[in-house]
């Protein structure tokens, strides 16, 4: 897992401001990793159709316009070459059925973390990967 | 002839459960207070062509008010009909979007930029309707599907989606720095089975 450390971060929200501060959160708690930014699940998938060699992670949203997070991980576990790539949902949609949707479209699924979420965290489940 | 709508008879206990959540997420996010307790109103929906009104002016006189609204479904197959059994409308006066982000730490953004205003509002929303769905399950009542948040300034023509069979909901009324009103949430909701 350590290569991760020297991958980009790919954060997928439509909230501007959820990305801005997931990526605030994470480099002011020493994450030195690059970010790369997708507003949509749609814009995900290009970036990680061109992208993918370049992203060892992917912080998603769940609650998207068209392309919902969980919509989003279904296409992406379904492509070899991304398939195992670490995701963490990052979502207000906390309960624990919702949770158990995601492990089951994906059972790597990486963390699952409620918004609003606590520095702490959110780091904890990245160091993880990151470390 | 008219026919008697299932008008859902635990409205005021729902309203009461997000009131809650609103408080509890408030503290939790911000250690913020609100200076007085919310002020709970049940009034009538104003429908146009199938949607709910949504209006600025009716909960800030001659503000620019900034509102985003979530739509919550019973499952996944009433979503992708647009068959809401909810929605939670939230309101916040222009000049206060930013400090009230920056109370629940959101970083600083530009408060002149329409966009900017918008994505928080819908930010919040966003947060304020996943809490209110977890605590709406903490209290025994059936999982809840959440719409993406959609965001408006001073109003909407088309309106939002809500549940066909309400005629009234609730304007929670939300109270900051010296007893201002700076928050309206609304909720309308239909009835939502218990688990």
């Amino acid at each position: 897992m350590g290569e991760l450390s020297k991958k980009k971060i790919l954060v997928v929200d439509d909230s501007d401001l959820e990305r801005e501060l997931l990526i605030e959160v994470l480099k002011g708690s020493g994450i030195a990793n690059d970010f790369l930014q997708a507003k949509s699940g749609e814009e995900a998938i290009q970036i990680l159709g061109t992208r993918y060699k370049e992203i060892g992670m992917i912080l998603l949203d769940w609650q998207m316009p068209q392309m919902s997070g969980m919509e989003f991980m279904e296409a992406v576990v379904k492509v070899p070459q991304v398939a195992k790539m670490p995701i963490v949902m990052v979502t207000a949609s906390g309960t624990d059925e919702n949770k158990k949707k995601a492990k089951t479209v994906n059972p790597e699924l990486a963390g699952y973390i409620v918004k609003p979420y606590t520095p702490e965290a959110l780091v904890q489940v990245l160091k993880n990967y990151l470390k | 002839m008219m026919f008697a709508k299932a008008q859902n008879k635990e409205l005021e206990t729902f309203a009461q459960i997000l009131s809650q959540s609103v408080i509890a997420l408030f503290q939790e996010r911000g250690q913020a207070s609100f200076s007085q307790p919310p002020k709970l109103e049940q009034k009538n929906i104003y429908e146009y062509e199938g949607r709910m009104r949504v209006d600025g002016m009716e909960k800030f006189n001659n503000e620019a008010t900034y509102i985003s609204a979530v739509n919550y479904y019973l499952n996944a197959a009433d979503m992708a009909k647009h068959k809401a059994i909810g929605v939670v409308v939230v309101y916040v006066p222009q000049d206060y979007l930013a400090k009230m982000m920056k109370t629940l730490q959101y970083p600083l953004f530009d408060d002149d930029n329409d966009d900017a205003l918008r994505d928080s509002c819908g930010t919040l929303c966003n947060i304020i309707a996943g809490r209110f769905k977890s605590d709406m399950k903490a209290a025994g009542y059936q999982e809840l599907e959440m719409s993406p948040f959609i965001n408006f300034r001073n109003s909407s023509f088309s309106g939002v989606e809500f549940c066909g069979s309400e005629f009234q909901k609730y304007d929670l009324n939300f109270f900051l720095e010296n007893n201002q009103k700076k928050m309206v949430i609304e909720l309308s909701i239909g009835i939502v089975p218990k688990r």
